[in-house]
Formats: structure tokens, C-alpha cells, sequence
């Protein structure tokens, strides 16, 4: 029974208590009974709306102030409303993965004392973006205001933007080349950068000589700081309104109401039970101009993941088998892992309710000591930690998505999100300026297919929900490039009875400049990284960067000749290749080389998601139309999924009924035929492990799995009936 | 309380209701009778007789046969126990090869065989391919899925097994 007024105490002793009475009754901040929501649900169920309508119209505002089209066009910024002991109660829509992740940004705070120095007072702005302390990676700098009613903190406001230059080792946020935190860019550590309502002059002094770009990230900090204000005026009007024992009491009832939401969720939609599934990364930068020797040049990384749902409706999630962090960008931190889980949940299975931090509190991750997801050495980088984060939340959605098949939601299974290569760039503008900025129309990829449709192409990423990849001039107005081409990618998502969303390729030419360096990042190539579900393939995924530097495309264009605005679907000779002159580059993985200039073509490609279900039920009338309007090839029609096509009178393709069920059939007995036990196979492939006989990235990928996690260990020699220690890790006691 | 007939669940179980209804059902409330009509939607589709008591994947059931509980697929075929890896009792097709990972990927550019290899697991009686792996060369095969069988109707449906 909640009874507790406004307290007195200091706010970490606050926040202890809490953290003991949930640790002693198992709910927040022991609040065993919904008194208030009890007592007059509609009040309790109109403020809390009230208190979403605050946040989502500062949102709205903040991004009419905001310079970055991050942030303008692609809505990558969220803001929230927390408890003083820094609990959210209520959220906007936007990047959701940060809204506890600046919950544990205030817990630091508090911690660390910063009621005595520097000090909480009203009218103070505090800001981060350090990940060991709470957001996932340098260029999402986080605001948090207290709120103060008459002279007792009351709650907080805060607002995230995802910023589009950090002034890392490489421009753009997503530093692809840092190999330790010391190349990240500008850190801001839970630092006091603003009192009585006025971002300090000499913050913002340090992050114009320190970016590249300075007016995204100061304008983005006045945006910031007036969605917080906004947000604090109407809690106090609130306040003023309800009164403050009743606010203190509803908002915590707010955090525990959604807590028991989210088990009773769990409990409606899914199945108990161990659920598991894996997913890989793998990178390549061995030899490329820039990368630092610090680390191995090449990595192949397994993301292994157990999930556990119990009879009382709590989701752990557990890493145990995953690879060490390591000195590249691509490592995570608690609260990032944090972040990935509750941008699922509210995407997954929070569509009603009290969506806040309830919802977390009702799961568990489980990151091993000294992994990428939960580094033991706090100077390592975390620049593009959502290479790693990314692929495996599209796991934790095909597991969630395992329990709605089996429990017959089959309407909510979605193979899900996909990871989102990214390109950055930096150098001279095309107005003479120096500038850096992280291209944010990877906000749009092909989703994963659900269990009763085709994925969404160009639609879905797990990182914004919003998913709007922005308009092309608005674009074009920020880099020195221009667009001659953007267009789906056919064949890209994952191919299954419904299809994975298709990702689309995007066509600049340089303009205007001597001096643009390129770089991308979260790009996995050589591995597949986005599975498929039930019989559904993988998408495709190693989708190579094609640039054409001193092209003649001025010449032809002159002319009036054909130009090429994507790479077509020769996957040996490209259509840049066929029409356009000059010097033609093709680079695997991460795009890191020498700068471009004006006249220079480049082209980068997006990922699509992952299939659902047997190929060979693919509907053959969906299949002619997605063959029309450049979805699919006819080529993957019959290959893949055995769907034969004819032309109408008219030229388009349509399906031959007939001859596709003979071609099923025949594909079928073909498959039956090729297919052997797995028992045979087992035993077959056995020898090969008993020698390590893989590729030098695999071996290693192994023994450091090996080294870090006895269950790994322990699952695969018992699954290959060897000693798998003595195989990967010589000399080395079995 | 939100409820669909058994016809409404079987077209939207087959991608065949509306995209309109079908949105509607994703906004609207959950039905709580959904898992056992789901459960009838699915016994009218299979052959056998056997009673289902939870569907695992598109075509994949445990069911009841005889005192055994079982993976069986739609076409009969039975994987064993429900609680051992039906993966195992499955008919394999590896893809570690250039030429054999091109057949599925014919435009895009493909991974790197040494790297990882797609396998996919079939059933050996109707040639239907329930799930596939992608997947580094020597990783042990996965068991995707243990439910608690007991627990679910025991504390969930309120019907014991």
C-alpha cells in the first residue's frame, strides 16, 4: 500500500529505498495495490494521457527548432518525464531505445552525488552522451531539467536527439573507425551545461571547436531544452492542479501499472518456455587506409540468445555464449542493450496500456562480464554499437514471435527489424564550409516478413519507428552530393511464403567539392545478419559499395546519352559499369578509402528483412505483380520460389497456374531427393570440427566463445561429441 | 470481450482476410478465446487425428498420440518427443557453396561460404521446409523452441494437460 508524501530525504537515499522496497516486494517502489487507479480509474487513466499529450507535443516543437533533417525530417529524438529518483512515467513517440537509458543517466547522477556538487537546483540543465553512463553511443546526446514544486524535486524532464556529427575520428555520429573512446568524438560526462533555463556560453563555445558541424548539436541542445521546459511548465500547472501528494503517488502507480501490464501481455500473447535462436556479424577492414592496428582487422562475431519466458509472465534474455568486446567501435553497453530491449517491447507488445519504464522492470537481461554487450573495461568505443545491437534484437523479435505462432496471435509474428547500414561523410560543403553529417535515410529499410504478409519494403527500422528515410532535397541542401538515383533493390528481402521487405539502393554524384571522405558503418558483410522464421531465408545482406570516381557522366549527360542510377542486377558487372566511364571501385564491407571530388559516383545499398514460411507457397498471383513493379526478378520467380510466368497481352507477367504446380511438384521431389539426415550429416561434419577445418575468423570466433562461456563449451562438444576446448584452445585443460 | 469466428481465424491464419479486417484485429483488443479456436482451425487443416496442443511452427504441431506427446508435421510425418530437437530427426540441405548460396540469392552479392553456410531443414516424408539456418560452418544445430507444455495449460489456460 503506497502511502509516502513528498520526501524529504535526500534524493539517493530516495532512490535506495525504492530500489530495496521492489527488491523486498517485487513490485515498484513496493507499491503492492493500485489505490488510485482503484479509487477513480478514469482520473488515473486521463492524466496519464494528459502526461503523453505533454510529451508528444514538445516533441512535435522541439523538432520545428531543431537545424538537424535527423531530427526534422526522420524524427530521430524522444523525450520523457521521470520520477525524481529517475523512473519513466510516461513517453513520446520517436527513438524509444532512450528513454531508460536517460533513466539510468539521472540514477548516475543521483549516485554520484550531484545533489551535493554540483548541485540539482531548479532552472539547471544536465547533459550526456557517455554510454558507460547511460544512452547507447557518442552522437545521442541526451537533456535532462529537474522539476521543482515549491522547493522539492518532483520529477524530471528529458529529450534525446540522435546528433548527425560528434566530431569522432571519422566524420558523422556512427564513428566507424574508432577502435577506443579516445577517437569517438566530443564526450559530454553527466555534465551540469546550463543553470536558471540558459545553456551555458562556454559549453557551447567547447562543442563549436570541437565539431565538424557545431549547428546540428547546438541547435539540436536548444530544441532539447525547450521540449524539457515545455514539458516541466505543464507537470507543475499539473501539479498545481491535482496536488503534489496525489502526483507522487499517481506517478509511481503510473510505473507499476505498466510493469503488470507487461507481464499480463506476456502471459496473453506468448507461450512460457526456453526459446532460442542466433544471428552472426561479420566485418571486414583488413587492409583498409585508416584502420588503426590496435585490434585484428577482421571479425566474425555470434550472437547467441536464450530466452526464457516463466508461468509468471517475466522475459529474460540471456547472452551467454557471445563474443568478447573488442578494440572496434561495434561494442555496447548495458544501457544500450537496455535501450534495444525497450524499443522492442513498446513495439512488440506494449500497443496498450501504460507504456513507461513498468515494462522494463518486467524483463531481465542477462550480459556476461566482459562481452561486447557488457564491457569490462569502460575505454573501449561504442561509436556503432548498433552493428552488434541491431542484429540481435531482430532475434529477440523472432523469438517473441515464435510465442505468438504458438499461442495463435499470428497476426502479431514479424521476423522484424534488419540492420541498417549507414553512410557518413565529411570534408569541404558544397558552400566552401567544413562539415560532417551522418545521412539518416537509412531510417528506411525493408522489414522482416510477418506471418501473414509480406515484410513492409522501404518502411521499417527497429531504431525509429517512424522509419521516414526524409525527403531528397532536404538532403541534398546538407551534403555535396546530389541524387541521380534512388530505387528498390528487387530480391532483397528474404525469401519465404511471404517475402521479407524489400531495402532500396541509393545513387549520388559528388558536386561541388575536392574534398568529401565517405564512410559507412553497421554493415555485416560475408554474413548473413538477418534471419528468416518457419522455413523463410535470411535476407541477402553483403550488398558492396560500387563508386566511379573521375566519371565522364557529364559528358554523356551532355550528350544525352543513357546514364545508370543503380548497380541493376548483374551481380558480376554492374549497370555503372556498362554506362558510365571513368576509374570503377567496388569495396566489400565498410566503405573507408580516400576522399571524393566533384564528378565522382557512389552508391550504397540498404538491408531488407528476413522471409516467413516455404518458398514453395508463395502465392504465384502476388508473385506476377511484385515481378511488374520491380520487386522481384523474374529470374528469383521460377528459381526460387517455382513460379512460372507468361507475358499478357499487354507485356506484363502473369502467373501460369498450371505450370507452376508442376514445377512445385518437380522442386519439391528435387528437394526430397538432395535432402539427407541430419544424423548423416551430423556424423559427416564431425570430422571437420574434430580438425578445426575453418576459415581462420571462424577458429578464433570459436575459441574466444569457448574461453568466455563454459555453457557454450559445454552445448558444443556435447553436441558434436568432442572436447571442444582441447579442439579450439591447444593446451588448454579439458 | 473480443471475439472472431473459427472462419474469420482460419482466412487470417492463411493471409487471405482483408488487409482492412486484418488491421482491425492487430488494433483491436486481444480475443482471449483465440488460442483454442486457433487450435480447431488448425485440427480441421491436418489429415490425422491425433488432438494438437501447440502449434511450434507453420507447419509443425505437438500433439497428443496415444500416451506419447509428439512433433508432428501437418503431412503426418512424426519428429519424436516434443521436448527432444525435432531439427535432428529432420532431412538436411546445406548451402556452403558459392554456386548453391547463388540459387537463392541470384542478384545480390552473397556471403563468404567459409563464413557461413544456410541449412535447411526439411521434412523427409512431404518435402516441406520448416525452418532454415544461417549459420557458421560447425555451429551445433539450434533447438529453437522448449515450451512448458504443463505450465501453459496448467497456469495459463486454466484447462490442465
Amino acid at each position: 500500500m503506497l502511502d509516502k508524501p513528498a520526501s524529504a530525504l535526500r534524493l539517493r537515499e530516495r532512490l535506495l529505498d525504492s530500489e530495496r522496497l521492489m527488491e523486498e516486494t517485487g513490485c515498484y517502489d513496493g507499491i503492492t495495490e493500485l489505490t488510485l487507479r482503484n479509487q477513480d480509474p478514469l482520473k488515473f487513466e486521463t492524466l496519464h494521457t494528459k502526461l503523453r499529450a505533454y510529451c508528444v507535443s514538445a516533441r512535435e516543437m522541439a523538432r520545428r527548432i531543431s537545424a538537424s533533417p535527423g531530427v526534422r525530417e526522420v524524427g530521430e529524438m524522444v523525450v520523457a518525464i521521470y520520477t525524481p529518483e529517475g523512473d519513466a512515467i510516461a513517453l513520446s513517440n520517436g527513438i524509444m531505445v532512450h528513454v531508460h537509458t536517460m533513466s539510468r543517466f539521472i540514477k548516475w547522477m543521483i549516485k554520484n552525488n550531484y545533489e551535493e556538487n554540483p548541485k540539482i537546483r531548479e532552472g539547471d540543465i544536465f547533459a550526456n552522451n557517455d554510454a558507460f553512463i547511460g544512452t547507447v553511443q557518442v552522437p545521442d546526446v541526451m537533456d535532462v531539467v529537474p522539476i521543482f514544486h515549491e522547493g522539492t524535486l518532483v520529477g524530471w524532464a528529458g529529450a534525446v536527439c540522435h546528433e548527425l556529427e560528434a566530431g569522432g575520428i571519422t566524420p558523422g555520429g556512427d564513428v566507424c573507425l574508432a577502435q577506443e573512446r579516445f577517437t569517438e568524438g566530443l564526450f559530454v560526462c553527466a555534465e551540469k551545461i546550463g543553470e536558471n533555463d540558459e545553456i551555458r556560453r562556454d559549453y557551447v563555445i567547447r562543442c563549436e571547436r570541437n565539431l565538424r558541424m557545431p549547428i546540428y548539436w547546438v541547435l539540436d541542445e536548444k530544441a532539447k531544452v525547450a521540449s524539457c521546459m515545455d514539458m516541466r511548465e505543464s507537470v507543475k500547472q499539473l501539479i498545481s492542479e491535482i496536488g503534489l501528494d496525489y502526483w507522487m503517488k499517481v506517478s509511481k502507480e503510473f510505473i507499476e501499472e505498466g510493469r503488470r501490464a507487461q507481464l499480463a501481455r506476456t502471459r496473453q500473447l506468448t507461450v512460457p518456455g526456453i526459446y532460442r535462436g542466433h544471428t552472426f556479424y561479420g566485418h571486414v577492414t583488413a587492409g583498409k587506409p585508416g584502420f588503426q592496428l590496435l585490434g585484428d582487422p577482421d571479425w566474425l562475431y555470434n550472437i547467441p540468445i536464450e530466452m526464457e519466458i516463466t508461468t509468471d509472465g517475466k522475459i529474460t534474455m540471456d547472452f551467454e555464449g557471445t563474443q568478447p568486446w573488442g578494440y572496434h567501435s561495434m561494442n555496447c553497453t548495458p544501457a544500450g542493450m537496455d535501450g534495444g530491449m525497450f524499443v522492442t517491447l513498446t513495439q512488440h507488445m506494449n500497443f496498450e496500456g501504460l507504456v513507461n519504464d513498468g515494462a522494463w522492470m518486467a524483463t531481465e537481461l542477462k550480459l556476461p562480464h566482459g562481452t561486447w554487450t557488457n564491457p569490462d573495461n569502460e575505454m573501449v568505443a561504442t561509436a556503432t554499437s548498433w552493428a552488434l545491437l541491431l542484429p540481435a534484437y531482430g532475434v529477440f523479435q523472432r523469438l517473441l514471435s515464435r510465442g505468438f505462432v504458438a499461442r495463435g496471435f499470428v497476426e502479431e509474428a514479424f521476423v522484424g527489424q534488419v540492420n541498417s547500414p549507414m553512410i557518413e561523410m565529411g570534408g569541404e560543403s558544397q558552400y566552401g564550409t567544413p562539415f560532417g553529417m551522418a545521412h539518416f535515410e537509412c531510417a528506411a529499410a525493408g522489414s522482416g516478413a510477418l506471418a501473414i504478409a509480406d515484410g513492409l519494403d522501404t518502411a521499417y527500422v527497429g531504431w525509429n519507428p517512424e522509419s521516414d528515410m526524409g525527403n531528397i532535397e532536404v538532403w541534398e541542401q546538407s551534403m555535396p552530393m546530389v541524387y541521380i538515383g534512388r530505387s528498390i533493390v528487387p530480391n532483397s528481402g528474404g525469401a519465404g511464403k511471404y517475402r521479407g521487405g524489400c531495402s532500396f539502393v541509393s545513387t549520388w554524384l559528388t558536386n561541388k567539392t575536392s574534398h568529401l571522405r565517405l564512410h559507412t558503418s553497421e554493415h555485416s558483410s560475408r554474413v548473413f545478419d538477418n534471419g528468416g522464421m518457419c522455413g523463410g531465408y535470411p535476407a541477402p545482406t553483403c550488398q558492396k559499395h560500387r563508386a566511379v570516381r573521375n566519371s565522364n557522366i557529364h559528358e554523356l549527360a551532355a550528350k544525352g546519352q543513357p546514364l545508370a542510377h543503380a548497380p541493376g542486377i548483374d551481380p558480376h558487372v554492374s549497370d555503372y559499369e556498362k554506362n558510365i566511364g571513368g576509374d570503377h571501385v567496388v569495396v566489400e564491407g565498410p566503405y573507408i578509402t580516400a576522399p571524393h571530388k566533384s564528378g565522382d559516383i557512389f552508391s550504397h545499398s540498404y538491408n531488407g528483412g528476413g522471409g516467413y514460411g516455404d518458398v514453395l507457397e508463395r502465392d504465384p498471383i502476388k508473385t506476377a505483380w511484385d515481378v511488374e513493379n520491380g520487386y522481384l526478378t523474374r529470374e528469383a520467380a521460377i528459381q526460387i520460389f517455382g513460379i512460372v510466368l507468361k507475358d499478357d497481352a499487354d507485356g506484363y507477367p502473369v502467373a501460369d497456374i498450371d505450370a507452376t504446380v508442376e514445377r512445385r511438384a518437380a522442386m519439391r521431389k528435387e528437394r526430397l531427393a538432395k535432402a539427407i539426415p541430419v544424423s548423416d550429416w551430423i556424423a559427416a561434419e564431425r570430422g571437420r570440427v574434430e580438425k578445426a577445418d575453418f576459415a581462420p575468423e571462424v577458429k578464433k570466433m570459436y575459441a574466444s566463445a569457448i574461453k568466455l562461456s563454459s555453457r557454450f563449451t559445454r552445448d558444443f562438444s556435447d553436441f558434436w561429441n568432442v572436447d571442444a576446448k582441447s579442439i579450439f584452445i591447444p593446451g588448454a585443460k579439458p | 470481450m473480443t471475439s472472431y469466428s473459427k472462419e474469420v481465424l482460419a482466412d487470417l491464419a492463411a493471409g487471405q482476410l482483408p488487409w482492412p479486417q486484418t488491421k482491425r484485429i492487430m488494433s483491436a483488443y486481444k480475443d482471449d478465446d483465440r488460442f483454442f479456436k486457433m487450435i480447431a482451425v488448425y485440427q480441421d487443416r491436418v489429415a490425422w487425428k491425433d488432438p494438437i496442443l501447440l502449434p511450434v511452427s507453420d507447419h509443425l504441431f505437438i500433439c497428443q498420440s496415444g500416451d506419447e506427446r509428439i512433433t508432428r508435421c501437418e503431412c503426418g510425418h512424426s519428429f519424436g518427443d516434443y521436448r527432444k530437437n525435432w531439427k535432428l530427426k529432420a532431412a538436411i540441405i546445406v548451402r556452403n557453396t558459392e554456386q548453391a548460396l547463388r540459387e537463392i540469392y541470384p542478384n545480390s552479392d552473397i556471403p563468404d561460404p567459409r563464413w557461413m553456410e544456410i541449412r535447411e531443414f526439411i521434412c523427409p516424408k512431404c518435402g516441406t521446409m520448416h525452418e532454415v539456418e544461417a549459420a557458421a560452418p560447425g555451429y551445433p544445430i539450434v533447438h529453437d523452441f522448449e515450451p512448458d507444455l504443463e505450465g501453459f495449460y496448467r497456469d495459463w489456460l486454466g484447462k490442465p494437460l
